[in-house]
């Protein structure tokens, strides 16, 4: 790529718009923390200037540098909607650099509500799966156990998790026993029935191929039917991620101390928005980023595919 | 005593109230060392007939004995090449042929098991993908892993059922020879007992010292053929003598006579 095509971009217009308008008077008489706002960008248009330097794939500097594009035109819209024009409700909609200032003051609260929250969902999730996917493999391996366990899965698994909690909360010492009980549930079944379906959908010749090599029961459970079954396998353990989160941010907002959705939920009964804003930002954030890895991982593990 | 005996092997199947026999009163022998090809239109039961051989069907009736033994089962004294699936997607070639070595040798130390198949893998001209998967092979180079992994594996007996039905006709020649060069060996140790079903004839002589022709409804062994041919063959100098062409001939009057037969006559032109 030649370097026009590296550097001249809309993107790094939208920047220099994004920093002019900073400079614009403010029409609001709080503080509007445009520094932070000038701050953030510039840190983003740093990163952008070095991808743009290094990323060798067109199409892949494409989508980035689109994706920082909207992020730059949001935050010229909010910029201007709030501190610079006040044509939304300044306590409901805080300008920018107000919730990144919240952000940055808030960020040891933060990071102990993630790693309250991230913590239980890994109990929740991991202990659902190490479970699931073995119990799957024995159950969809044998042919009658199996057809009576997909109906008694597909019947437990209808109830929605969350309609656990209050039996959880009688049953259950601590609230992060009960949000781990739930998180668990909401992933132990829909990995069961997928890895169950996974072992079923498994070729016959391919069992044949391995049959011949005269494994062994264990052998053949792991070494051929596991991987073969893991595309479909995944299939469960995606839905049981998303399915988590919103769970746990739920139940956080129902009874928790801690933890990300009790953050939101408690800011937001006393009416600072900003630091509701803050909560659902980094949210998305924390769940993209889990997403992300998931993915990673999955991608990863199923290489061998086209 | 031979080291395959197949005796009166009777295999019925039940399908939607609808039953039929796939094989009736199949009975040959199989000498040690022999490669024997069964020869057959599709549904004459070679295919069943092998899968019972590689122990993952049983007969109705009837048995099949190895070295004296009856097979009741899959075993390790068989190697097994199939037309398609006999590779796991998920391991590279090398894992795929280590991974068969590991089912027969369970003692050998992994490093060595990885050494028996870069060896294999190098005999059957794929050092440079060893680390690839499957997905990332043409049919051609998949059946030579498998192949690879079969020999590998050194099993007395080789069991292939059409290992390259589905490869394109220049490099189903290559394999042939390749098959054919790896089986000959350089002369120091013992021959592999080999039962290939095909639906070639071209393949079938090239390739056999017999050949076992069959025939569907119910399937049935027709004749057995010896091919008189001396080896090593040469093939484009083989396929040019007389001989063959009335060697082909005679097998090919005996595959459509049959067919001829069924449809109803003597008569039938084709």
């Amino acid at each position: 790529m030649s370097l026009q095509k590296r550097f001249m971009r809309v993107t790094n217009l939208l920047f220099v718009i994004l920093i002019a308008v900073q400079f614009l008077p403010d029409k609001v008489s709080a503080d509007t923390f445009t520094s932070y706002v000038i701050s953030f960008a510039v840190g983003v248009e740093a990163v952008v200037l070095i991808v743009s330097a290094l990323l060798k794939k067109p199409k892949g500097l494409n989508l980035f540098l689109d994706i920082i594009g909207f992020l730059y035109v949001f935050l010229i819209l909010w910029t201007l909607a709030t501190a610079k024009f006040n044509l939304l409700q300044e306590a409901l909609f805080p300008p920018p650099g107000k919730v990144f200032e919240q952000f940055i003051e808030d960020i040891d609260q933060i990071v102990i509500n993630i790693k309250s929250s991230l913590g239980i969902i890994i109990q929740g999730y991991l202990l659902a799966a190490v479970i699931a996917i073995p119990l799957g493999l024995f159950l969809g391996w044998s042919a009658r156990l199996g057809s009576a366990a997909t109906y008694i899965s597909k019947f437990l698994g209808s109830i929605p998790p969350i309609v656990y909690i209050p039996y959880g909360i009688a049953l259950l010492p601590t609230f992060r026993s009960v949000s781990v009980f739930v998180i668990f549930l909401a992933t132990f079944w829909p990995v069961l029935a997928s890895t169950m379906s996974g072992v079923l959908n498994v070729e016959q010749k391919m069992v044949d191929s391995a049959r011949v090599l005269n494994v062994n029961k264990l052998t053949m459970l792991f070494s051929v039917i596991l991987p073969a079954a893991l595309p479909q396998i995944f299939i469960g353990c995606n839905q049981g991620l998303s399915v988590s989160f919103i769970l746990l941010t739920s139940a956080e907002m129902i009874g928790a101390q801690d933890g990300m959705g009790y953050y939101v939920k408690q800011y937001s009964d006393f009416g600072d928005y900003t630091r509701t804003i803050v909560g659902l930002l980094v949210i998305g954030i924390v769940v993209i980023l889990i997403s992300f890895l998931f993915n990673k991982l999955q991608n990863y593990l199923l290489r061998w595919k086209r | 005593m031979s080291k395959i005996e197949i005796q009166n092997l009777t295999v019925n199947y039940k399908e939607k109230n609808h039953r039929f026999t796939a094989l009736k009163d199949v009975s040959f022998s199989v000498e040690s060392g022999e490669f024997v090809s069964v020869i057959g239109s599709s549904g004459c039961g070679k295919s069943t007939l092998l899968s019972i051989l590689e122990g993952i069907n049983s007969p109705t009736k009837g048995d099949i004995v190895i070295d004296g033994k009856p097979v009741t089962g899959t075993g390790t004294d068989r190697g097994v090449v199939f037309q398609h699936y006999s590779l796991f997607p998920w391991m590279t070639a090398r894992k795929n042929v280590e991974f068969g070595v590991k089912q027969v040798k369970k003692n050998v130390p992994k490093t060595v098991r990885y050494k028996i198949a870069d060896e294999f893998l190098d005999k059957v001209g794929l050092e440079n993908f060893k680390n690839k998967y499957p997905s990332q092979l043409s049919g051609g180079m998949q059946q030579r892993v498998a192949i690879a992994r079969a020999l590998a594996m050194d099993t007395d007996i080789l069991l292939m059922d059409e290992p390259f039905g589905a490869i394109d006709a220049k490099n189903r020649t290559i394999l042939q020879e390749l098959l054919l060069e790896l089986w000959e060996g350089d002369g120091t140790q013992e021959k592999k007992t080999v039962v290939f079903v095909t639906h070639d004839i071209d393949e079938a002589i090239l390739l056999s010292d017999r050949i076992v022709m069959m025939s569907p409804s119910p399937g049935r062994v027709v004749k057995e053929i010896t091919v008189p041919f001396t080896r090593p063959r040469n093939r484009s100098e083989l396929v040019q003598t007389p001989a063959y062409a009335d060697f082909r001939n005679e097998l090919l009057s005996l595959f459509y006579s049959d067919i001829g037969n069924k449809i109803g006559g003597n008569e039938v032109v084709l």
